[in-house]
């Protein structure tokens, strides 16, 4: 790319590399600039002064500051699937090819229609959509709200998924600093060569903070050279990390603090295998917030007027990035640290059109340098501005004394104090306190092991900054144990602060109070009159500091205007509550790598891969990938697949992974004590060698989960969940092991992953298993009756584990091998079976077979259902005490018009059952009063060839035969259905012991 | 009678594929190693036989259990802190299997097989730390995770054992990672996402490190 002249670059000077020219485009213009800009330095250095419009009245809005608190510079950076919008110019770092493009206007910057907006104005003020588009209230949503949104608003979003990757680490140190100024650096020398492990976060790209700008004198040496020595020092400690372009933006308990990094920020896109940024969470056990101050606009009519900038941001340009916001510049200062502006712009070769001090008093250096360089130097304020879009023109000075005079100039620089960046002390509800010698709020409490420091802290001067940052980093390392020698404190002159407060200065047009915002000072001042006073009130009403600079700016200047209306004192007025984060922060980097397919952590069966091949379709069930059925070319859908593989396990036999029910080994002598204390039944009796259906429920009485249970030891039971249940079971006998029973000698483990297990089912299970298992292993019915359990020999020597359940209603078996021999299980179930047709099938075929034999599963086991609701009443024991049946006997809980599983099957066998259908007697209007129950399971029975479900139904087993009526409200589908067993298949159970 | 055998197969045999993944031209910065076929049997202590399941770990093995966040390494086998009175046994070549251990332990502990339940994955390199620094929340400072030091603790929500090892004849720390074997081919795709920046080195091995 090839830029334009930069119309407003310096000779020399700066902080940028001239031998490495940066093109890059603005709206579509070309422009070039250095590597070192910031598209904001950049833009002034090519003379552009409009950057943007503003939100609410599309004013035309110039750069005001040079850092992360600006308020008017929001650009859309890069474009696409990248586009970001409301970036600041001031911190977006040049890059060669950079496109950037303003935001809020149409249909160019210079040309905004909406500009008319300002025509609006008097509807526009604090409060507005509250008072304005009431009525009809119908018309918000369709038109009020879509028209304001199109007006008003900031950059667009790309509306599209982000193309880079994000990521989040732990950090840990014992003294964490937020901020790279002189307090900082001074902070990592201290704790560093005390022997602590120091972070260091800085924002900027460069480390140094102010002096980059003010420059001063450290120890005897430009301070450029002392952060250079400094750098160097720290480098060579070994355990003193400095992170760059990382902002400190939140703390959290126990010593947890928030920071991002923008890694690749600075980049067009970010380099192969590399992330945009990344969320860093950083355990200190002592930190120091460095952070600085932000000088802060004092505001009067036109003060957004492009070419208006804070003095401290001109001083900024000109040093830092040899850029000149203005050619003949005024100075509008309420404080001495402005008139450093008068020398840095006399530096570079600017002029100064005039001085305006609103302090009685003006130094007698300052006097002389005026007369040196020929300027003059007003006692008073400024009132106005002549300029607009193309910047300052002039501006209008009220003289103390009550005269005017009129000053031409192309810029404005404007200081009106420094406000102590109190974010991070405040974040766990402290509230900063008024210092009146530079009327400013500073920290008064800090979250538990964090302090500030330097101008932080209100001590502005570079000695104090020096000494408060050293003091602070020694103390912290001391906390932490660290006792190497610190060494003496850097030593820098205590420069003067002086100020008289100046916020407002009355006059025609608007005057901004919150540039983001469009928040003027008529709005604080109506809020005021219209009984907003409290300051979460005026914040909320007028939406001062809600934007994305979160008033940075602008509060503290709100609050004073608040009080000066409202007759009270700053401190009596208060601040609202700090919140982080500190800077925005992307969704992205808090998501980091769980997006997509990685949300969240998968599981895998240990045929997962073996399914694969075999074309299974999966199912997530919670983390589990599942096989829900497996496809055969010609199959038309998803129930042609099912069917077949329900037919193929009745007619023959087929298998199915249940790998992932959960699966617990409970050890120990009072193993059966235990479990008879958590499952409604009992288990102390059951023989080694058996297993048994158990059913827990919660301590309310409310069934919890169910699973076989079997003995393969007088002290070692193998218990099983539900797959939905099996983390919550774990816990919960973790919880009754520890807590409720410490008594009983029993130990507890998951083996879920240990074990590849396998259900075997239908009628030729037994030729299957023949295959598989030794020959010498009896599986008669006498060998291995109905709810057998225990290990077994398979072919080729390995150990694995026979159960005899049945979830189908079939003849079945559950096989169990260690899970690395999971996939070769499969594969050779496949192999033997292959001369018997057996069939592989999936999650849908395992729930038409329980439906069909009125198991219950999960839509059952729902969180509302007791055991009686369940059919399982009879199982409940009384000759022992269990978790939950006190609150089982509750008498709600046996009311006999309690809605129980039943049976329910279409009267017309063409209709297709739903779940979640609700069921009303007969001729009755749905509704409250008449709804009887619901579906819970559905499916196509293909023994029956129809469809049929269960459901949960008042009085449900006396009305068996019953016809009643279901109604669907979502999908319009009303009509009868017979209540019925719901046992559809084999209700002797013949098969399965068969 | 149809021919079958029984193929162990890691449940990593799909996702690790060997060589060099992420970031080219720079020496890798992340050696992941995934260690097959162990033994790993978790020994809990019997209510109140704390100090009964010690001394005949200390017969069995030479040395005494750990009873603190230790991995400790014997002649052929690493005892490994798992929580209050329990710990694995890591071993290699069936020195230390259900069968053996039972006959030695199980008068004052509980034994449960998880050598199929869990992957073992070793970790190393120079950008080893930083890698592990995106998974894990413990700090992994030489100083507050010295050798042997061990942690119960969690990645990607998941709950996973890692212990560091002897360092490598380089000077390199090895970090050792359990983790479920059901989660760990998802999560291996984490630990590659992590350390793709850093340039990986992938392996499989029969052997310890």
């Amino acid at each position: 790319m090839v830029g334009r002249a930069q119309t407003h670059r310096l000779e020399k000077g700066g902080l940028i590399d001239r031998s490495a020219p940066l093109g890059f485009r603005f709206d579509g213009k070309t422009f070039a600039g250095f590597q070192g800009d910031t598209l904001a330095s950049a833009l002034i250095a090519n003379g552009v002064k409009l950057v943007g419009r503003s939100f609410k009245y599309h004013r035309p809005r110039g750069i005001l500051t040079a850092g992360s608190e600006e308020p008017n510079a929001l650009v859309e950076l890069r474009n696409g699937a990248r586009r970001e919008p409301n970036t600041k110019a001031t911190t977006a770092e040049l890059y060669d090819g950079l496109e950037a493009a303003s935001q809020n206007r149409w249909p160019s910057l210079r040309h905004d229609m909406m500009a008319v907006n300002q025509l609006f104005a008097p509807i526009f003020v604090a409060g507005f959509y509250y008072k304005t588009f009431m009525w009809p209230a119908k018309f918000w949503e369709a038109i009020y709200e879509p028209a304001i949104r199109r007006a008003a608003g900031l950059g667009r979003a790309s509306g599209v998924a982000d193309p880079d990757h994000y990521d989040k680490a732990w950090a840990h140190c014992d003294v964490l600093i937020a901020g790279s100024g002189p307090a900082g650096l001074a902070a990592a020398l201290a704790a560093g060569r005390s022997g602590a492990r120091v972070i260091l976060c800085e924002e900027d790209f460069v480390v140094g903070g102010r002096p980059l700008a003010d420059g001063g004198t450290i120890d005897g040496m430009p301070a450029a050279e002392w952060i250079s020595r400094t750098l160097s020092e720290l480098a060579a400690l070994p355990d003193v990390r400095i992170m760059t372009r990382t902002t400190l933006f939140g703390v959290y308990d126990g010593g947890t603090h928030g920071a991002i990094e923008r890694v690749n920020d600075h980049l067009p896109s970010p380099p192969e295998h590399q992330v945009r940024q990344r969320l860093w969470r950083i355990v200190a056990k002592r930190s120091i917030v460095a952070a600085g101050a932000i000088e802060r606009p004092i505001v009067f009519a036109g003060n957004d007027t492009p070419g208006v900038m804070m003095a401290s941001a001109v001083r900024s340009y000109v040093e830092r990035y040899a850029a000149t916001p203005a050619r003949r510049i005024a100075l509008f200062t309420n404080n001495e640290d402005g008139w450093r502006t008068v020398e840095t712009a006399l530096g570079a070769g600017l002029q100064i059109a005039a001085v305006v001090d609103a302090r009685p008093d003006v130094s007698p250096a300052h006097r002389a340098l005026a007369a040196k360089a020929g300027f003059p130097i007003m006692n008073g304020s400024v009132g106005g501005v002549d300029g607009g879009k193309h910047g300052v023109r002039k501006i209008t000075v009220s003289l103390t004394g009550g005269a005017r005079a009129e000053v031409e100039a192309d810029g404005l620089a404007v200081s009106g104090g420094w406000n102590p960046a109190v974010g991070l002390t405040s974040y766990h509800r402290g509230r900063p306190k008024w210092q009146n010698d530079i009327a400013a709020f500073v920290p008064d409490s800090a979250p538990p092991g964090m302090v500030a420091a330097g101008a932080a802290n209100g001590a502005f001067s570079l000695g104090a900054c020096l000494r408060q940052g050293f003091a602070a980093g020694a103390a912290a390392a001391q906390d932490t144990g660290r006792s190497g020698k610190a060494g003496t404190a850097p030593a820098a002159d205590d420069e003067a602060f002086s100020l008289t407060p100046l916020w407002h200065v009355a006059g025609k047009g608007k005057a901004f109070v919150d540039y983001q915002h469009d928040v003027t000072a008529s709005d604080i001042e109506l809020a005021q009159r219209e009984g907003f006073e409290s300051v979460e009130h005026l914040k909320r009403y007028t939406t001062l500091g809600m934007a994305t600079d979160q008033g940075k700016t602008s509060n503290v200047a709100g609050l004073a205007i608040m009080a000066a209306v409202s007759g009270k004192s700053i401190p009596e007025t208060g601040t609202t509550i700090y919140r982080p984060p500190y800077v925005p922060v992307a969704i992205g980097a808090f998501a980091g790598h769980h997006r997509d397919e990685n949300f969240h952590a998968t599981r895998l069966t240990p045929s997962h891969h073996w399914a694969s091949e075999q074309g299974a379709v999966f199912v997530d069930t919670g983390l589990w990938k599942r096989a829900q059925w497996y496809p055969r070319p010609g199959e038309k859908d998803w129930l042609e697949s099912v069917t077949r593989e329900v037919k193929a396990v009745r007619g023959g036999v087929g298998f199915c992974d249940v790998s992932t029910l959960g699966k617990i080994d409970v050890h120990g002598p009072d193993a059966g004590a235990f479990l008879d204390r958590v499952y409604i039944n009992t288990f102390s009796n059951l023989a080694v060698g058996k297993a048994r259906y158990g059913l827990m429920l919660r301590e309310d009485g409310i069934v919890y989960d169910d699973g076989t249970t079997s003995r393969l030891a007088e002290d070692h039971y193998f218990l099983t969940t539900t797959t939905a249940k099996a983390g919550l079971v774990m816990q919960h006998l973790e919880f009754c092991r520890q807590v409720l029973f410490p008594e009983l000698d029993v130990q507890l483990t998951s083996v879920s992953d240990q074990w590849a297990q396998f259900s075997i089912a239908g009628p030729k299970t037994r030729d299957l298993l023949r295959e598989i298992v030794d020959p010498a292993e009896d599986l008669s019915n006498e060998g291995f009756p109905f709810m057998g359990a225990r290990e077994v020999t398979l072919r080729g020597g390995i150990k694995g584990r026979l159960f005899r359940i049945s979830f189908s209603g079939e003849m079945a078996f559950e096989i169990s091998v260690p899970a690395r021999y999971g996939d070769a299980l499969a594969r050779n179930l496949m192999l033997a079976g292959k001369p018997l047709g057996v069939t592989p099938y999936g999650t849908e075929a395992l729930g038409v077979m329980r439906i069909e034999k009125g198991h219950v599963a999960g839509p059952e086991l729902n969180g509302t259902t007791t055991a009686a609701d369940l059919g399982l009443g009879k199982m409940m024991s009384t000759k022992k005490d269990y978790i939950g049946r006190v609150m089982a006997g509750r008498e709600a809980l046996v009311a006999p018009d309690r809605q129980v599983v039943v049976g329910i099957k279409p009267v017309d066998k063409t209709s297709r059952l739903r779940s979640g259908a609700h069921i009303i007697p007969k001729g009755r209007t749905p509704g409250p009063d008449t709804d009887q129950g619901y579906v819970t399971s559905v499916c196509f029975s293909p023994v029956l060839d129809q469809w049929i479900g269960l459901g949960l139904v008042e009085r449900g087993r006396e009305r068996i035969g019953e016809i009643v009526h279901t109604h669907d409200p979502l999908r319009g589908e009303d009509y009868d259905v017979e209540l019925c067993s719901p046992v559809f298949y084999d209700p002797d159970g013949g098969r399965q012991r068969g | 009678m149809a021919e079958f055998s029984w193929v162990s197969r890691s449940p990593l045999e799909q996702g690790l594929v060997t060589g060099v993944h992420g970031a080219r031209g720079i020496k890798a910065g992340v050696l992941l190693t995934e260690i097959r076929n162990f033994d790993l049997i978790q020994v809990m202590a019997r209510r109140g036989k704390g100090v009964q399941m010690a001394s005949a770990a200390e017969a069995r093995f030479g040395v005494a259990a750990p009873d603190v966040p230790k991995a400790i390494q014997t002649a052929d086998a690493s005892l490994i802190w798992s929580g209050p009175d329990q710990y694995f046994v890591l071993s290699k070549g069936s020195k230390h299997t259900m069968d053996t251990l039972t006959r030695a332990l199980s008068q004052s502990a509980s034994l449960s097989d998880q050598s199929h339940a869990r992957a073992l994955i070793g970790v190393s390199g120079t950008k080893a730390r930083a890698m592990l620094a995106k998974l894990s929340s413990i700090d992994l400072h030489p100083q507050a995770l010295p050798i042997g030091t061990a942690a119960a603790t969690s990645i990607d929500h998941t709950s996973v054992n890692l212990w560091r090892g002897n360092d490598r004849p380089d000077g390199q720390a090895v970090f050792n990672l359990l983790v479920f074997a059901t989660f760990a081919e998802s999560l291996w795709h984490t630990m590659l996402d992590a350390a793709a920046e850093y340039g990986v080195d992938i392996r499989h091995s029969e052997e310890f490190a």
